[in-house]
């Protein structure tokens, strides 16, 4: 009995001090995105200071932060339409297909999702600019769909593996051919699939900083104090997707590794 | 399927892939051994100053009949390679121009070894904690009531799906002087610059790598203790096995399959370490293969050397993994 008290304790102060390993970065940063930069950074520290929005204010009306936000949110979006529109035929094919063709391109996506993606700015350049369309929204939609186009059709691949055969067969038998099958009888039964394939889509394309900044010239860093505020303001979204799709994010971090 | 619908099916993804994926590999490899600079010419123009006009010889870069610089490409073979590489030997031929001669780097640290040898540290610094942090997590998150179960995992998975650059700020500010951690650690008599030398700053990069890559290894070693045979655990009290040895006999072999995959991912993704390196070090202290590769092209502004650079880190992620994806290749056929 007194074992068992003994190892609860441990378990949950050791649990406790991960969790606040995990979570203080993004606190203190929140915390410090509301205060003004000399008790943000004051020496000695301060535990408390005066609460100010200053900050989120000279970022998002002063510095136009909502051009960038709503630029984002047109990049994420696209990407993830389009990228779920192609990987989903792809994906579907992929699990359908018993040849060896199939198996060869997902070796070639395996190869591609190892692949940093700096080796393919050089040629990006090259090729854009020579195109003139370098900076354009357009362009950026694309590639960012094209990188993360290996990731998805690996993981709907799999989700469409669990969607049984006979169900594409019934709907042909009566009549359907292979796209319709595909569009009216697959993809409503795979929407939990499509959803947390969007959602890593939707990550990949949120988070890729690389791209995104050598392929729009973006203007360099605000100033500090509204930086931190545009830190915060970044991870917002984020931490709502959390919220409401942990479920989908479990099932997708898993899925790859359960079923292989 | 029919090979023709499989094809109708893949075409637009396998489209976009070549297009986007692997034409500019290629053209990468190709540039790589290519060379442009702009065309000068001599002129002579007439000065005019206080003191009366003369002519003065220049240059200026030739422009053609629509008003663009010429540019004169030449093949330069392995010399950017050898460049890249330090083994550049002196008064070389072949490439020249305004856009960046590669010069003989006298440097002793070579710079691309110098990124390899940071990328493998990271790589070593980070694999074994997120392995065995992520499966200890796994275990306590295991035993945990179910009410409080999902806020944890919902915390948890926090470093990880938070945006890398956002998250490496975060930890950058937590660290700078005067931040909260010198702070915490002041009381201790401890005193360091976190980000003002080199082996602080990269081991800021590696904690950072461990704090984001955690999480991951957490989730899927959590999902795959669900599936340990419950009646194999169960047998093994009867015949008397300690916790330890449930955990080293039972649930260990069940995850093998698993640890080799979160291994694989994360060996991928550590390879390409880059927000962390920009924001915590600037590439001051540590640089990284593929930071190398984006600073080469922006700041330097020479898009063939960096397609060198680009190249050899290809073929450094190609001999990390091919014994493993011989593996993966092997078990999906």
């Amino acid at each position: 009995m007194k074992n068992k008290l003994v190892g609860a304790t441990l378990l949950y102060t050791g649990l406790a001090l991960w969790l606040l390993l995990a979570t203080l970065p993004v606190v203190w940063t929140v915390v410090i995105s509301l205060r003004s930069y000399g008790d943000a950074f004051a020496a000695p520290l301060k535990w408390l200071a005066p609460l100010t929005l200053d900050n989120y204010r000279g970022l998002w009306i002063e510095r136009e932060f909502y051009r960038n936000a709503a630029n984002t949110a047109v990049v994420t979006l696209a990407t993830v339409t389009i990228s779920l529109s192609v990987g989903c035929l792809a994906g579907y094919a992929l699990a359908r297909y018993r040849g060896s063709l199939g198996f060869w391109l997902l070796i070639t996506a395996l190869v591609f999702r190892a692949l940093p993606h700096s080796t393919l700015l050089p040629s990006f350049y090259a090729m854009f600019d020579a195109l003139g369309i370098r900076n354009t929204t357009f362009t950026l939609v694309f590639v960012l769909v094209a990188i993360n186009q290996p990731f998805t059709i690996w993981m709907l691949r799999s989700f469409f593996a669990g969607t049984p055969q006979e169900l594409d067969e019934a709907a042909m038998v009566d009549g359907c051919t292979r796209l319709q099958a595909f569009r009216r009888v697959i993809i409503p039964v795979m929407w939990p699939g499509v959803v947390t394939t969007g959602l890593f889509s939707f990550l990949l394309a949120y988070n890729d900083f690389m791209l995104s900044s050598a392929l729009t010239n973006a203007e360099s860093d605000a100033l500090l104090m509204q930086g931190v505020a545009g830190a915060v303001s970044i991870t917002i979204p984020l931490i709502v997707l959390v919220a409401i799709f942990q479920k989908q994010l479990v099932s997708g971090l898993t899925q790859g590794a359960v079923k292989g | 399927m029919k090979l023709r619908s499989f094809i109708g099916f893949v075409s637009p993804s396998v489209a976009l892939m070549l297009a986007l994926l692997a034409l500019p590999l290629a053209m990468t490899v190709w540039l790589s051994t290519r060379n442009c600079a702009l065309e000068l010419e001599l002129v002579t123009v007439q000065q005019t100053g206080p003191f009366g006009a003369h002519a003065v010889t220049t240059q200026r870069a030739r422009v053609d009949a629509a008003g663009k610089a010429v540019q004169r490409c030449t093949s330069v073979g392995a010399a950017y390679y050898r460049d890249v590489l330090g083994l550049q030997p002196a008064g070389a031929s072949g490439a020249s121009g305004a856009s960046g001669t590669p010069t003989a780097a006298a440097n002793d640290d070579n710079e691309f070894f110098a990124a390899l040898r940071f990328t493998l540290l990271y790589i070593a610094g980070t694999t074994p904690f997120v392995l065995v942090g992520g499966l200890a997590l796994a275990l306590a998150m295991n035993r945990v009531t179910q009410r409080l179960k999902g806020l944890f995992i919902a915390a948890s998975l926090l470093p990880f799906i938070i945006t890398p650059v956002v998250g490496a700020l975060a930890i950058k500010w937590l660290f700078r002087d005067n931040g909260l951690v010198p702070h915490l650690l002041g009381h201790f008599g401890i005193q360091v610059f976190w980000m003002a030398q080199a082996w602080s700053a990269q081991l800021l990069v590696v904690l950072y790598g461990i704090w984001h890559v955690l999480p991951f290894a957490f989730i899927v070693f959590y999902a795959g203790l669900q599936g340990v045979p419950q009646d194999a655990l169960e047998a093994a009290t009867l015949d008397g096995a300690s916790a330890w040895q449930k955990l080293r006999y039972v649930t260990l072999p069940h995850l093998a399959p698993l640890v080799v995959f979160v291994t694989l991912i994360h060996l991928m993704d550590a390879y390409r370490v880059f927000e962390p390196v920009v924001v915590l070090t600037q590439g001051a202290f540590t640089t990284s293969v593929q930071y190398l590769t984006y600073h080469v092209l922006l700041q330097e502004d020479n898009p063939y050397k960096a397609s060198a650079a680009a190249v050899l880190t290809i073929a450094g992620i190609a001999v990390l993994l091919i014994p493993l994806l011989r593996k993966t290749w092997r078990e999906q056929r």
